[in-house]
């Protein structure tokens, strides 16, 4: 039944997105088996580059798992994109303030850092459905920017707030037990390992609740058409602070995964920002699956980018491999053509 | 509308950036004067990225004016008080740039700053152009003194004293424990500041006789792992780490070499931000043992810098940082020149500046002293290690507050 292309939530003013969203549609093989073919082909060219088998596959290593993470922080971006409409630019600053909370919470209630989930999540979801009720329902049907430049607005307060309430030094949440494990020839922090699988299941969470429930359903209608949704007597506001909330939650959980990973300060959220944007364009805008799978692909982009082009800033391969995918499919590697 | 959404979006990247620009009223107070406080300014990164030193540099250059009041201010002037105006340069070089252009429209009768080369390299043009002194306290990149300014002065070592040093330093260190360090990989990030400490440590260590590579280079501000670079160390059987980088990328090296776990005898910052700062060994705990930095470094043996610790403790509620410790010098070195010229003018503070002698807080060879090019000819670095989870002055012995311990495989 679970199958990429059910997922996709899009604009209701998109034309290219009228049919959708339907049952069944064929897997769209020739971008993903070109996407296996290019992924092939620079692996084997890091290879030939770098001359060493063990550094390649640590870079594979390390890509698929950062780019787990970077999937579930894109998951949430695309889900408010796809029903909202909204970009969010305050994506990175939810992430850093679960970070904090994390931090917080680990260290006055000497709390494991992976129990803090049950505190991060939610707290982030209350705060996104906050912030969509407060602020940005007023905004919702107006032009683009408006919406933009509000998120930007609560991202640039954010950053500040946590500057001027907590301060600047940098801060850490440390894994009980983390150590380096050996996978399949490379090595990754156990701290690295469980994010990574954290954030498949949470991902897979995500897409059975918009699969298989009525809220999913519901959430699903909306993105396809609001006012459709609205005449079958789906509550669209409600949907709409609803989904805004579970993007921010994923925000959330991604904060609590990486903060045993990350140095912990008010502008580390920033540090994803970009790329989750990168992510959610290039998997397709709205498509949750497409986002996972585009987490990864950056992911591998970048450590294998540290090998084909040393001395680089990893954004630079990703950057090209971004350009490149719109030039040749400006619609993502999962969106269908217009 | 999907190629909109992508064309709204890249406007609001750059936007980003924009706004966080923002932009500096143009004051107009006069400049100098006879009477009332002499203004010094302190640009530094107050917010953004490197708001954590920022923060400390100005607090620290606050503590040197008030010091310096509680004295009896400026004798020479009448016992004139001083007066800080702090800019925020935010790390960007165009904000820095129009801070000291407002700084010294308010009236600053000499700068301190900046924290970053590219930020210091704007403002000493600045500086020049309106032919105020600016004393540099943190930034050290050889190039901004060699643009033949008479207006710029650096008290800290400049990154090729610091690769240089650095390299002598580890070739001394592992020799007097009788395991000479022979193939040494470095590690740097990929800017001017990392480059140019490890050319200059290449140049020095190769002549000393040992083996450099792989040399890898990143970008410390989107790098999240660092375990593939590590993983290249490793299959090298480098025996020594080099490591130049600011906070955060450095301790994501010390994460790889956990879990990468290279056979090394020793890792060895060279003007790392983060091995020599206590929030290091707080972080990495028990695999920060034994980690190296040879980086400029206040000197802890000096009564007067213990002194100044404790009152920067007990009125900011945290540790001091050797940046803090500069940017006090370095107003200390404008006000002493203050004195000196009897006089207010910015010409006058400069050759005052230029020819004087002045104490310093820092571990080095002796007082602060200028080259013609601006350079203070006294500046060192000095060794740095973790021990029991502090980091301890190790090397030369002068400085020493405890004895290096070499070789000291890290993660162990």
């Amino acid at each position: 039944m679970s199958h990429p292309s059910e997922t996709r939530q899009t604009s209701p003013s998109d034309p290219a997105q009228a049919g959708a969203p339907r049952t069944r549609r064929p897997v769209p093989w020739l971008p993903v088996l070109t996407t296996v073919a290019l992924v092939v082909a620079a692996v084997a060219l890091a290879f030939v580059r770098s001359g060493s088998g063990a550094v390649v596959t640590q870079a594979v290593l390390a890509g698929v798992l950062i780019g787990g993470i970077y999937g579930l922080l894109a998951m949430g971006l695309t889900l408010i994109f796809g029903v909202l409409d909204i970009v969010n630019f305050a994506h990175g600053a939810f992430l850093t303030v679960a970070l904090f909370l994390t931090f917080w919470l680990v260290q006055s209630l000497g709390l494991h850092p992976y129990l803090a989930l049950g505190v991060t999540v939610p707290a982030m979801f209350l705060i996104g459905f906050g912030v969509q009720r407060g602020v940005l329902s007023g905004a919702m049907g107006k032009p683009l920017q408006n919406q933009l430049l509000i998120t930007l607005g609560i991202a640039l307060v954010i950053e500040n707030a946590l500057l001027m309430f907590v301060g600047a030094n940098p801060r850490s949440v440390a894994l009980p037990g983390d150590q380096g494990v050996q996978v399949l020839g490379a090595v990754a922090e156990l701290s690295n390992l469980f994010a990574f699988v954290g954030s498949l299941l949470l991902a897979g969470g995500l897409f059975l609740l918009l699969q298989r429930t009525r809220l999913g359903t519901a959430i699903r209608a909306v993105a396809a058409n609001d006012v459709g949704a609205q005449m079958v007597g789906i509550d669209v506001r409600r949907i709409y602070a609803l989904t805004f909330a579970l993007g921010t939650a994923c925000a959330g959980a991604a904060g609590t995964l990486v903060a045993p990973l990350v140095t912990i300060e008010p502008t580390t959220g920033s540090l994803f920002n970009i790329l989750a944007f990168v992510i959610v364009v290039l998997g397709s805008m709205g498509n949750v699956v497409g986002a996972l799978v585009g987490g990864l692909i950056i992911g591998l982009t970048e450590q294998l980018g540290t090998l084909l082009l040393p001395s680089q800033s990893p954004q630079l391969s990703v950057f090209i491999v971004f350009v490149l995918v719109l030039f040749l499919r400006p619609q993502g590697l999962f969106g269908r053509s217009a | 509308m999907r190629r909109t959404s992508i064309a709204v979006l890249g406007c609001a990247l750059s936007l980003t950036v924009a706004a966080c620009g923002g932009s500096a009223p143009a004051g107009t107070t006069d400049s100098g004067g006879d009477s009332g406080p002499i203004k010094i300014g302190s640009l530094h990164p107050i917010s953004g990225d490197l708001a954590a030193d920022g923060q400390q540099m100005d607090n620290g250059a606050k503590l040197a004016v008030e010091a310096i009041n509680q004295a009896g201010g400026i004798k020479a002037l009448e016992g004139r008080k001083l007066q800080l105006l702090s800019g925020d340069t935010q790390g960007e070089p165009d904000i820095g740039q129009s801070e000291a252009e407002r700084l010294i429209q308010e009236g600053a009768v000499g700068l301190v700053g900046t924290y970053q080369s590219d930020v210091s390299a704007n403002v000493s043009a600045v500086a020049e152009r309106n032919e105020v002194p600016f004393v540099i306290d943190v930034s050290s990149d050889d190039a901004i003194l060699q643009q033949g300014y008479k207006y710029t002065f650096r008290v800290q070592p400049s990154s090729s004293v610091m690769g240089t040093e650095g390299a002598k330093y580890l070739q001394e260190v592992s020799s007097a424990a009788g395991e000479p360090a022979k193939k040494i990989a470095i590690l740097h990030e990929y800017g001017p500041f990392g480059t140019a400490v490890s050319k200059s440590f290449t140049a020095e260590a190769e002549r000393q006789g040992m083996q450099i590579g792989p040399v890898i280079s990143y970008d410390p501000l989107s790098v999240t792992d660092l375990t593939t670079q590590m993983t290249k160390v490793k299959a090298a059987g480098a025996d020594v780490l080099v490591v130049t980088g600011y906070y955060s990328d450095s301790v994501l090296a010390a994460d790889a070499v956990k879990a990468v776990k290279p056979q090394l005898d020793a890792v060895f910052g060279v003007a790392d931000g983060a091995y020599d700062l206590p929030q290091f060994p707080e972080q990495m705990g028990s695999a920060s043992e034994g980690y190296y930095d040879s980086n400029y470094h206040s000197d802890m043996t000096n009564p007067e810098t213990q002194k100044l610790a404790a009152l920067y403790q007990k009125r900011f509620g945290e540790e001091i940082r050797t940046g803090a410790v500069l940017a006090y010098d370095s107003v200390r070195v404008i006000a002493s020149s203050l004195e000196a010229a009897g006089d207010t003018d910015p010409a006058a503070v400069r050759d005052a500046i230029a020819q004087g002698n002045f104490e310093t807080l820092i571990a080095g060879n002796g007082p602060i002293s200028f080259t013609d090019t601006g350079e203070n000819e006294n500046a060192v670095p000095i060794l740095m290690q973790v021990q029991d989870g502090k980091i301890v002055q190790a090397h030369p012995d002068e400085f020493a507050q405890a004895k290096p311990l070499y070789p000291a495989p890290p993660a162990q």
